[in-house]
């Protein structure tokens, strides 16, 4: 049996990169519906038209919305919930912005961009969660926020967008406190490195072959997405790190 | 009926803005009448102090329809003048009842034709098929779309529905309760408004259950006194899933309380028990009026807001306690200073 069968499943951010990635193999493993939103709806419908190729059976809706924008937030859930009957078991808070590239330091930093990104990062995933609540309150679901190792440590030049991962990274630690007696699960998780369009425009000067395709690391989007993490919350994941000890546990059990 | 309710609801006390714009701050920074179904008693409390009034085993019946902005201002395509729609119900042939009426500032009804084109913005059109057959001004229209591209577009065109007591315009999120799901209601089932996250969590607590269904609320007001005081409400389409049906079962099978949130849980749990009282879950329309003759199968308690004198609201909830005892909690409340309709104060009858 597939992983996430019948789950139903909110992506934002799914237009491209880990999104769009996640968006697939959500859909390999057996989601039976994905709202899948970002800003560029002719890529959406691009991906939606791989996957009812790939996964026939998967019910798949695109919606163009921008996370900054709290009406955009409002709509998206309407019309994903409006679909899915009022069902939701997953939300990946995914959607991300950079803010200028290359990015400027923080004394240099336009305002609007500033205000932009933490909408973007911080606000928006609050929101979402907000809006995703009413589906999974009683029935339990997996929520499940995209950081990074700049929302740990303070890197010069990363401005806004470590700053407002630094904030997701305590929004999620007080929504799962909140939430713990409920079944409503929140985990986030630190993509690591990964080859990129948002990432080359971050460090233009570095060769990106050296990290990871958005492949390797969505094992660990599956599993918190999965009952198989049931009971998991509160808890920061290192995708890469997830994904090599789940294949040198499968190549030890294989052996 | 209508007689033993007249009164006259004094112009202050209409709530004008949503709670926590108020001062308090909170959703929740309500006012509660608690009145004893039998003795009439009546406690005045808040809505934060709910959990006092319940007890372990209590099952609390909410209706999470999410509010539509259901206000549409478009152009005839016959002479290009304004008009306003105003959604009241979507049909099982996925065609819609809609009020249709000259758009602000003259807002009256006008004379349509069968067949005739309004038109919005991003191509979005609706034809009137046919003239409702009671209530003039409500047509059966169709969209040029349907489904969740039709919701795509109603939230970016329309506003929420709002009465002149309301001081101004409020955003759609003041409309919603906070577990609002599926969108589809014209106006916000209110009477659940005033719950917060913390409020369930607090049932949880205290061992008191929940159950979701939805109904999709029609319009309140046909904008017409006369037409509002003399017509029913248009039937209602309700959903009641398996997992609420078998919480509700089991409670009533139980002797558990049944208390539903809201007219319109009220209107759908006695709809849907009506073959032989037992709720079934299932995807229906009703146009269930109830009256202080009908025998309540399923709910034995009601939270609902403050209504208007000669509401049918009101005939409701003579269902549950006699209109005598309910008018001289209503006469306490105005004199206490309640405040009436959607952003206003809550009553608990059980």
């Amino acid at each position: 049996m597939k992983r996430l069968n019948a789950k139903h499943v909110l992506i934002t951010g799914a237009s491209r990169g880990l999104g769009r990635q996640l968006a697939l193999d959500f859909s390999r493993e057996g989601a039976a519906a994905l709202a899948l939103c970002a800003r560029n709806l002719d890529s959406l419908r691009v991906l939606k038209r791989e996957i009812d190729e790939t996964a026939p059976g998967a019910n798949v809706i695109v919606i163009e919305a921008d996370m900054s924008r709290p009406a955009d937030i409002e709509r998206l859930f309407a019309v994903a919930l409006s679909e899915f009957h009022g069902r939701l078991d997953v939300l990946i808070n995914n959607a991300s912005a950079l803010g200028p590239a290359p990015m400027p330091f923080l004394l240099d930093y336009p305002l609007e961009d500033f205000q932009t990104v933490l909408n973007t990062n911080l606000v928006g995933p609050y929101l979402a969660i907000r809006e995703a609540l009413p589906a999974m309150f009683e029935r339990g679901g997996s929520i499940v926020n995209v950081t990074s190792d700049a929302g740990i440590v303070g890197y010069a030049g990363w401005g806004a967008y470590g700053i407002s991962k630094f904030g997701l990274e305590g929004l999620s630690q007080t929504w799962a406190a909140e939430l713990a007696e409920t079944q409503v699960r929140v985990n986030w998780v630190d993509p690591g490195s990964m080859n990129t369009a948002m990432h080359r425009a971050a460090e233009p000067d570095e060769n990106p072959e050296q990290w990871a395709d958005p492949a390797d690391v969505t094992e660990v989007f599956i599993y918190l997405a999965s009952d198989e993490s049931k009971g998991v919350t509160g808890r920061r994941f290192e995708a890469q790190k997830f994904s090599s000890k789940r294949a040198e546990n499968h190549h030890v059990s294989g052996a | 009926m209508s007689r033993v309710l007249e009164f006259s609801l004094p112009e202050g006390l209409n709530a004008k803005e949503p709670p926590e714009l108020r001062g308090s701050r909170r959703r929740d920074g309500v006012r509660l009448l608690v009145l004893n179904r039998r003795a009439g008693r009546a406690i005045h409390s808040r809505f934060d102090r709910i959990c006092d009034f319940l007890v372990e085993g209590d099952l609390l019946v909410f209706n999470a329809s999410r509010t539509l902005p259901a206000l549409l201002v478009g152009r005839r395509e016959s002479d290009r003048s304004r008009v306003e729609l105003r959604l009241a119900s979507h049909l099982s042939d996925d065609s819609w009842l809609a009020l249709v009426r000259n758009a602000l500032p003259e807002n009256c009804p006008v004379r349509e034709e069968t067949n005739s084109v309004i038109n919005f913005d991003l191509g979005l059109s609706v034809r009137l098929e046919s003239p409702h057959e009671k209530i003039p001004c409500i047509w059966k229209v169709r969209f040029s779309a349907s489904g969740s591209a039709l919701v795509d577009l109603i939230y970016r065109l329309g506003e929420p529905v709002r009465y002149r007591y309301v001081s101004r315009p409020w955003r759609l999120n003041y409309y919603q309760t906070v577990y609002a799901r599926e969108p589809g209601s014209a106006e916000m089932p209110s009477a659940g408004r005033a719950f917060t996250w913390e409020t369930f969590l607090r049932l949880r607590k205290k061992g008191i259950e929940t159950a979701y269904i939805t109904l999709h609320t029609g319009l309140s007001s046909y904008l017409d006194d006369e037409l509002d005081r003399r017509l029913p409400g248009l039937e209602e389409e309700y959903d009641i899933g398996e997992r609420a049906a078998s919480k509700i079962r089991a409670a009533c099978s139980a002797g558990r309380r049944v208390i539903a949130v809201g007219t319109t849980v009220v209107r759908a749990l006695e709809s849907a028990a009506q073959a032989d009282g037992i709720v079934r879950a299932g995807h229906r329309y009703t146009g269930l009026r109830i009256t202080p003759d009908t025998a309540l199968r399923v709910t034995d308690g009601i939270l609902t807001g403050l209504h208007e004198p000669a509401a049918s609201h009101l005939e409701l909830l003579s269902a549950f306690i006699s209109p005598a005892l309910l008018r001289e909690a209503y006469i306490d409340a105005i004199r206490l200073r309640y405040l009436w309709h959607e952003f206003g104060d809550l009553n608990l009858i059980i």
